[in-house]
């Protein structure tokens, strides 16, 4: 695929918008991405990196993907420039089943680097918006500089149909912060959204989902309506080379999307 | 009356093998270990040996093999991929746990998605099995419920004659059949009997075994640690299973031209599940051997209704610290469930 824009969105965060080069593979692909889906990027004689797809199903005619520079694939990734060619292998994996989130509402919680697979959703739920009920959307990060897409979080601040919740753990706030200081799990139970007829997507870090999922608990949301994603290390993508799975499931395959409910079913200590 | 292949004519077998285009591979001492390896001769088959050191898994799963070659240009990317040749080849003298662990092996690499490195050469090969006269301490077959004589996996079953001068010879599939056809004037019909396959004691009750794991509670028991703890993580184990089969992919070459290669990789290293942001899931060696251990009689169980171990003993056999599945799961039938 061809790299058509790239974008700074922290240190050492970026995000590649990508281009089939084959209208073969583009159909293909609009035809069978699902938000939720991850693919396989990479470089020749670097190797191959797992993100998810970041771009929502709503906009299948490009895929973005959004990324920290930290090994070697990642590094090659970030040094490539516009214009330049990377391969992709996807869309693997299961999705958000989102048809089923149709007359609910809606609350995103993510964190740091894990808003790229929320923030597909998020487009994909806001593309068809009057689908939905209240859309609310809580993400943390470490510091100021750690919040990836701030142009998108300023068009979601603007809008009147979604309720924005940010905040940066202590510290990491900067002079002119306005909004929350404080972890994620914290700050979302003082927003305290209600979990009636509402489904929440919840992506970040172990420790982030963690904690969140016993405060998701604590106002009253049910395992079955709180939908996240494991993001495990991958190589083959396709249920064979044995790294990603967590008990008898495969990732992979069966995942990375699952609900709070699949995720209470795994061994814990696994994840 | 049954056919029967006499040693004297097994050499004369290959001959007619190979003249039909048909590689013929057998138990071979190559340098310091033994393994699978292509002969011209039946002299230099080592059919003595009661298991080879290495396992079949080989000769479909190479321990390195190239995916694809790639060449980059200003605007274009070039690959053509390597898929192994559809030469027909004949296995003469695998044992039945080997030949057992490929059909485990099978439904892994038909899941889903159907690889075809694997099948490519699966469906080339004619597996011809001899029975086991003899074990030693470390097989385990009839644990698992196999026997010296399973058929499991097996396109042929040789028997070997108590005059120990060739072998009844069993078809088991049409494959098989099919490649006996060559060497049809060869084989004999007679009624001499086949010898007594080997015995091979029960070393552990293996449903206690697996109700023990099923169990949750039992996933956080010290019993892991202690039974991991002299584990050093080299791999050996996995790599001599017939039924472990994970890899990994890595890139060879620079950013010019290179070869995508496909290499064995151990869920007894710690970097096999590494995140890059340093999590590990499966971060000590206790949660990495018990992985191996719950994925063999639990995980790879609860999808494909086949236990990932045939009981050939190799991971107990040839472990430097004395463990090994032999070891977890005679200890696993001792405790309370």
């Amino acid at each position: 695929m061809k790299i058509a824009a790239k974008r700074d969105e922290a240190p050492g965060v970026k995000t590649l918008r990508l281009e089939f080069q084959n209208p073969a593979d583009q159909e293909k692909f609009a035809e069978t991405y699902r938000t939720g889906m991850f693919g396989l990027y990479g470089i020749y004689g670097e190797g191959e990196s797992t993100f998810c797809v970041a771009s929502p199903e709503t906009r299948n005619d490009y895929v973005e993907c959004t990324f920290r520079q930290s090994g070697r694939v990642t590094t090659a990734l970030a040094a490539a420039e516009e214009g330049d060619l990377i391969t992709f292998r996807g869309p693997y994996g299961n999705r958000f089943p989102i048809e089923e989130f149709h007359g609910k509402n809606l609350l995103f919680i993510a964190g740091g680097i894990a808003l790229p697979p929320t923030r597909s959703v998020i487009w994909s739920c806001l593309d068809q918006r009057d689908k939905f009920g209240k859309i609310t959307i809580v993400y943390g990060a470490r510091t100021v500089a750690d919040l990836v897409y701030k142009q998108e979080i300023d068009e979601w601040a603007e809008r009147e149909d979604v309720e924005l919740v940010l905040t940066v753990d202590p510290g990491g706030e900067s002079p002119d912060w306005k909004h929350h200081v404080g972890f994620v799990p914290t700050i979302l139970e003082e927003a305290a959204p209600a979990p009636g007829n509402c489904v929440a997507v919840l992506c970040g870090p172990p420790i982030m989902i963690k904690f969140t999922l016993a405060s998701l608990k604590k106002l009253g949301f049910e395992e079955a309506n709180v939908y996240t994603t494991l993001e495990n290390r991958m190589k083959c993508g396709v249920g064979k080379c044995g790294r990603c799975n967590v008990g008898s499931v495969y990732v992979c395959k069966e995942g990375p999307v699952f609900t709070a409910e699949d995720v209470s079913a795994m061994p814990a200590s696994d994840l | 009356m049954t056919k029967i292949l006499y040693s004297d004519d097994l050499t004369a077998c290959f001959s007619a093998w190979r003249k039909e285009g048909t590689k013929v591979l057998g138990p071979v001492q190559q340098a310091k270990t033994s393994g699978f390896g292509e002969v011209q001769d039946a002299k230099e088959l080592d059919l003595d040996l009661v298991l080879t050191d290495r396992t079949l898994k080989e000769l479909f799963f190479p321990r390195t093999e190239p995916m694809l070659s790639y060449s980059i240009g200003k605007q274009q990317i070039d690959t053509s991929e390597f898929l192994p040749s559809e030469h027909p080849c004949i296995i003469f003298g695998a044992r039945p746990c080997d030949a057992a662990g490929m059909a485990i092996d099978d439904e892994l690499f038909n899941w889903d998605y159907r690889d075809e490195y694997w099948f490519r050469r699966r469906d080339r090969s004619v597996i011809m099995t001899i029975a086991c006269k003899e074990s030693d301490d470390f097989c385990m077959c009839t644990s698992l419920g196999l026997a010296p004589d399973s058929a499991k996996g097996s396109d042929i079953l040789l028997r070997p004659l108590t005059s120990g001068k060739g072998w009844q010879v069993e078809e088991l599939t049409p494959k098989g059949s099919k490649a006996l056809l060559p060497i049809a004037s060869l084989l004999k019909e007679g009624t001499e009997e086949a010898a007594p396959t080997a015995e091979v004691p029960v070393l552990f009750d293996l449903e206690a075994c697996t109700t023990w794991l099923a169990n949750p509670e039992n996933f956080e028991s010290h019993f892991w640690k202690e039974i991991s703890e002299r584990c050093i993580g080299c791999g050996t184990c996995t790599y001599l299973c017939p039924t472990c089969h994970c890899f990994d992919i890595q890139d060879e070459g620079d950013t010019y031209e290179g070869i995508r290669r496909k290499n064995w990789d151990s869920c007894s290293f710690q970097l096999f599940t590494m995140h890059t942001s340093g999590h590990n899931p499966r971060n000590t060696q206790s949660a990495r051997w018990r992985q191996r251990i719950m994925h063999k009689f639990n995980y790879f169980s609860d999808k494909f209704s086949v236990h990932s171990c045939t009981g050939c003993g190799r991971c107990t056999r040839e472990c430097p610290v004395d463990m090994g599945v032999r070891e977890t799961l005679q200890a696993i039938s001792t405790l309370p469930k």
